[in-house]
Parts: C-alpha cells; sequence; structure tokens
C-alpha cells in the first residue's frame, strides 16, 4: 500500500495540469459543501439558541386542548393550575382585533407576568408605563402595523362568555428580536390586566417552564419538553438541509464525474504504462490499486488545497457573518440579520469522508477493467 | 529438462482464435538458452519473434508444450508468481522504450528496486550505478520527453539492468535508433553481458545488432528454421 502510495503521488505530480484541474473543480466542492453545512448549523444553532431565549425557555406546560398552530383553539384554551409553581410563568392568550390607522388586525393578545425573567422579552416596559393598558410589541409587528412607542391604537376582544369589548393600547416599547413565533400578529400586554379584560382570574394558556421546573402529571395540562417544542424548528432546518443538499451533491457529482472520466481515459490512454507497470513486475491487481490510490489521493489533494484557501475564506465568514434579508422571516422560523456559519470538526472529518470515499469508488470503479487487461496487448497500446 | 538451462521451450506453440478457426504463431518450439548466453530472435516481421519472448518473459503462455525459466513453468504460475518472476529475474527492453512520461530518468530506472522494497540508500546507488553503465548519470533529473532516441533506449536498458536480472529479453531494440545508437547500446549490453554474466535475448530483423550475437535462432512462420552458433566480434564494425 505504501508503494502505490508512493507511485501515485508520483503520477500525479507528473502529470501537473490534469491532476490540478481534478482537485481545482473537487476542492471546490469539498470547500461549498462545508460552507454549506456550517451555515445550515450555525442558522440551526442560533434558531435554536433564540426561540429557547425567547420563546420556549425550558419547557411549557400547555393546556391540554391548546395547538399553537391552530388559532381557533386559543378560544377556550385557558385555565387555572390547580397550585402555584414558581418555576413557571403564565401566558394567557386571547384573539384580538387591532385597529391601526384605521385598519383592521386579526391578532393574538398575549399577556405575560410582568415581572418574568425566564424569557428575555422586555416586559419591563410594561410596568415603566403609566398607560392603563400597556403593550409591547417586536419590529416585524411594528413595521405590519405602523406602529411605533408611545402611539395609542383601538383594541378589541372578547371576554370569557364571548363579550365584546374595546380598550386603546399605548405601545410602551418596540423590541428588536429574530424569532417570529413571539412576533408577527402579535402584541404583549400585562397578564393581570389582560386576565382582567377577559374576567379569566389566575387562568393561563401556557406556562413556560424554568430551569428547576420538574415536571408531574396534571389533568388537563399537557408537557413539551424544549426538544418538544424545537422539533418543528429542526425538521424544517432538516427540510432545508436536504434540499440544500442536492445543490452540493450536484456539485461533488460534477467532480466526481471529472476524476470517473479522467479514470476512464486512463484506462484507455495508459494502456502502454500500465503493460510496462506489469512487465517491471507489478500484478494486476497492484495496477488497479495503483489507479485508485490516485482518484483517492486526488481528493486528498483537493482538501489540503480547499483547507489552504478554505480555513482563511470560512474563518473569515463564520467570524463577519452574513446578513439576512429582513423579509427572510418569513419561513416562519427565527433568522437572524446576520447569520454565522459554525464550522465544527465533525463537518469538517464528515465533509473529508464523503469526499474521499465517494473520489476513491469512482477510481476504483474504471480501474476494475485493468484487472481484465492482456498484458501484451496493453505494451503494445491496443485499445481492449 | 535440463536444469542447467535459464530457459528452456520443449515443444512451445502458441495459437490465437480467429473466427472459427485460429491462427498459429508458433509451433514445435524446442530450445535451450544457458547463462550469459548473448543470443537472437531472427526473422521477418510476424514470424513469431515477439511471442516467444513475450511467453519467456512470463507476459504470456503457451497454448501447448512446456516454457520453462529458471526452473519454473511459466503455464503453471499464478499471476503474483509470474509478476515475481519479472521483477527480480527478467529485464525488459522494448522497441519503443516504454519509459513512463512522468518519471525522471532516476525515477524510470529506479521503479522495479521500488517494488522489491529496497531501501532507499540501497535503490540510489543501484540506480546511479546502472545509469553509470551507460553514461546517462548527467540525465537522472530529466524527463524522457527531455532525451533523445538513443538516450532514452540507454535509461531503458538501466532500467533492465538495474535489478542484475538473469534474463534480459530485448524486442527490436535498435528499431528506433540510427547506427551509431545501436552499435552504442549494443556494445553497452555486450559489456553488461561480459560483466554480469546476464543472459540477453534479443528479437531482431536489424543487420546491425546481429553483428553482435553469439547465437541466431531464425524463425520462419512460428517455426524454428535455423539455430546457428556465430562468434560475434567484441566490437563488430
Amino acid at each position: 500500500m505504501k508503494l502505490a502510495f508512493q507511485l501515485a503521488y508520483r503520477n500525479l505530480l507528473g502529470a501537473g495540469l490534469r491532476t490540478w484541474l481534478n482537485v481545482g473543480v473537487l476542492s471546490f466542492a469539498f470547500v461549498i459543501i462545508i460552507f454549506y453545512n456550517g451555515w445550515i448549523d450555525g442558522w440551526n444553532q442560533q434558531a435554536r439558541r433564540d426561540s429557547i431565549a425567547w420563546q420556549y425557555g425550558f419547557g411549557q406546560l400547555q393546556v391540554a386542548t391548546f395547538d399553537p398552530f391552530d388559532p381557533f383553539s386559543i378560544t377556550d384554551a385557558h385555565a387555572a393550575l390547580p397550585a402555584e409553581d414558581d418555576h413557571l410563568t403564565p401566558v394567557l392568550l386571547r384573539l384580538g382585533t387591532l385597529y391601526p390607522q384605521g385598519r383592521t388586525m386579526s391578532i393574538v393578545v398575549k399577556g405575560i407576568d410582568v415581572n418574568q425573567t425566564v424569557v428575555d422579552l422586555p416586559t419591563s416596559a410594561l410596568t415603566a408605563s403609566k398607560s392603563d393598558l400597556p403593550a409591547i410589541i417586536g419590529e416585524q409587528m411594528a413595521l405590519a402595523s405602523h406602529l411605533k412607542t408611545g402611539d395609542e391604537v383601538l383594541l378589541r376582544w372578547r371576554d370569557i362568555h364571548g363579550t365584546f369589548d374595546a380598550a386603546t393600547v399605548t405601545i410602551a416599547g418596540v423590541f428588536p428580536n429574530q424569532v417570529p413565533g413571539i412576533d408577527k400578529g402579535q402584541i404583549w400586554v400585562p397578564l393581570k390586566k389582560l386576565q382582567d379584560m377577559t374576567l379569566m382570574p389566575d387562568e393561563a394558556t401556557y406556562f413556560i417552564a424554568d430551569a428547576n421546573f420538574q415536571h408531574t402529571e396534571i389533568a388537563g395540562w399537557k408537557y413539551r419538553s424544549q426538544e418538544d417544542l424545537l422539533y418543528e424548528i429542526n425538521n424544517i432546518i432538516k427540510m432545508k438541509k436536504m434540499g440544500g443538499s442536492v445543490m452540493y451533491l450536484l456539485l461533488l457529482a460534477i467532480a466526481l464525474l471529472a476524476i470517473f472520466d479522467t479514470q476512464v481515459l486512463s484506462v484507455f490512454r495508459r494502456q502502454k504504462e500500465i503493460g510496462t507497470y506489469i512487465s517491471l513486475g507489478m500484478t494486476r491487481q497492484q495496477v488497479v490499486g495503483l489507479f485508485t490510490v490516485e482518484g483517492a489521493m486526488t481528493s486528498i489533494f483537493a482538501a489540503v488545497l480547499g483547507a489552504l484557501y478554505g480555513t482563511p475564506l470560512l474563518g473569515w465568514i463564520a467570524h463577519t457573518g452574513i446578513a439576512v434579508p429582513m423579509n427572510s422571516q418569513d419561513l416562519g422560523i427565527p433568522i437572524a440579520d446576520r447569520m454565522y456559519p459554525v464550522f465544527g470538526l465533525g463537518l469538517i472529518l464528515a465533509t473529508l469522508m464523503l469526499v474521499v470515499i465517494s473520489a476513491t469508488i469512482v477510481s476504483f470503479l474504471p480501474s476494475r477493467k485493468i484487472a481484465k487487461m492482456d498484458p501484451v496487448q496493453a505494451l503494445k497500446g491496443k485499445i481492449q | 529438462m535440463n536444469s542447467d538451462y535459464v530457459i528452456s521451450l520443449r515443444n512451445v506453440a502458441k495459437h490465437y482464435p480467429i473466427g472459427d478457426g485460429r491462427f498459429t504463431a508458433l509451433q514445435d518450439i524446442n530450445l535451450d538458452f544457458s547463462q550469459g548466453e548473448f543470443s537472437g530472435l531472427v526473422g521477418p516481421s510476424g514470424s513469431g519473434k515477439t511471442t516467444l519472448l513475450n511467453i519467456i518473459g512470463s507476459l504470456d503462455s503457451p497454448s501447448e508444450g512446456t516454457a520453462s525459466v529458471l526452473g519454473k513453468n511459466i503455464a503453471t504460475l499464478s499471476h503474483k508468481e509470474s509478476a515475481q518472476l519479472r521483477n527480480r529475474e527478467i529485464g525488459f527492453i522494448f522497441q519503443v522504450y516504454n519509459l513512463l512520461p512522468v518519471y525522471t530518468v532516476f525515477e524510470n530506472v529506479e521503479f522495479a528496486l521500488l517494488l522489491q522494497n529496497r531501501s532507499e540508500a540501497e535503490r540510489k546507488k543501484a540506480v546511479m550505478d546502472a545509469l553509470e553503465w551507460v553514461g546517462l548519470t548527467h540525465l537522472a533529473d530529466k524527463k524522457p520527453s527531455k532525451l533523445s532516441g538513443g538516450e532514452g533506449q540507454r535509461v531503458a536498458i538501466a532500467r533492465a539492468m538495474v535489478k542484475r536480472p538473469s534474463i534480459v529479453l530485448a524486442d527490436e531494440p535498435s528499431a528506433n535508433l540510427d547506427a551509431r545508437n545501436t552499435h552504442g547500446i549494443l556494445q553497452t549490453m555486450k559489456d553488461l553481458n561480459r560483466e554480469l554474466k546476464t543472459t540477453f535475448l534479443f528479437s531482431t530483423h536489424d543487420e546491425k545488432v546481429m553483428q553482435y550475437l553469439e547465437r541466431i535462432i531464425h524463425l520462419d512462420d512460428g517455426r524454428i528454421a535455423q539455430d546457428e552458433i556465430v562468434h560475434a566480434q567484441s566490437t563488430p564494425t
């Protein structure tokens, strides 16, 4: 094997441009695969981090009938806990209508404990406000409703009996964030206020758990762990990864096709060379091994070349991040204004393995023909 | 079969299938070669010279009869055994040199020694010795594309001789050389034959090569037409 590596190294260096073209294309595929996966991993980590910090906490205890994907379930999703728990922050959800500048906006009114610290929502703005009914909204909501801090806007809602009521809400703050689940189509008001407005004292739709919460079964309530709540994000990221993998697998396929093509041509064009190897004392299997190692070594050269220009390039991207268009929140998962790709050792090693193994396989397949070659015909350079 | 002979051929025949029939390239070949012989297979194109060299070199096997090289029956050798035989005991010199184009002169000559897993120091010494025999030490770092025909064939000789084989098989070694170069490489081979007692077997129809041979076997239509011992001068004119 050492001999095959020694000879393959000489052959590849000796082949000059042919080698470097393959190495160049493959190294590009190598860097793109790492970049794309690093980008997705960075996005994934950021989405999980922000969702936990702003929305999910360490899990949620929800009213059993509450379905976050069905707004109609909100109407009946309210209840009081049999006993208070210091590790749970209540949130009450009600459907409402906002009338900013004469327009009608269907929204979800979310009441939250103003003293909570479990999520990053700036609820202190609600206590600081002198307004009778203060509210905070996210940047996206502010953009959609054309509301800003200090604005007053009419809010209409129904109480527990279905009776409509209305009041003026004062925007106490607009908070920047990257989590659509706490922003678009929502306003946040003090929990006590909303409970009074809706005649639902002590009731909540769900509770956000802190790190020390210990779950025990409570009738009429369901507990969703942090991982369970992140399931949708994970799924979206997984789908995105799979969709993107088509792109980089195509790129890899082109690079591998170049190696395959080179190998097929080599087996035909280097027949005299193959015959000479055999006449000098190599077995046919050794020649097959040599050609296969040449392909594998091409991928190793590609990894080295990719590392040469990829390390500073990807390092710079990981440091400065990539700007993401604002409207990308439409995807429904948290996306930061700047995405910071994460290039872990595992990702790099897995990509290296993928490239080296696939390059070895596509090098081996055409080389098998050598095992059936007649060395006499090969020495004459006759196509077999 | 006499084990004193390095090459022994008994009733060797070689047939190739052509359509429904077969083409006979060699028929009734009975030959023995002793160590240190400087012999040649002579005949027109298609007379079976190269086929016979390929069988002796274990690149091919006879359809009938027995070809024995250094006591080994070529037909019964495995791929690995015949590769070992070629690597250690047989040197090939080809009409078009067959130098590996991406290797330097040094690396071309070194190749057989790499297959023998010799140490780097050992390889270097053996290669430089071989290049010295053929007077090409100054071209060690050149690629084959930079060599003249005569130089290329000298590298091929050095490559065949570097492992100090028992037998060297040279297939039309002068076909691409002018008279001066032909005499040059033949003289080199003759000197090596004397110095190292290597058995040389040529295939040729070049009169200039024949002048150097001590034994000439004439082949005609795959059969031995004549087997004559001649006493070549050491430096033919």
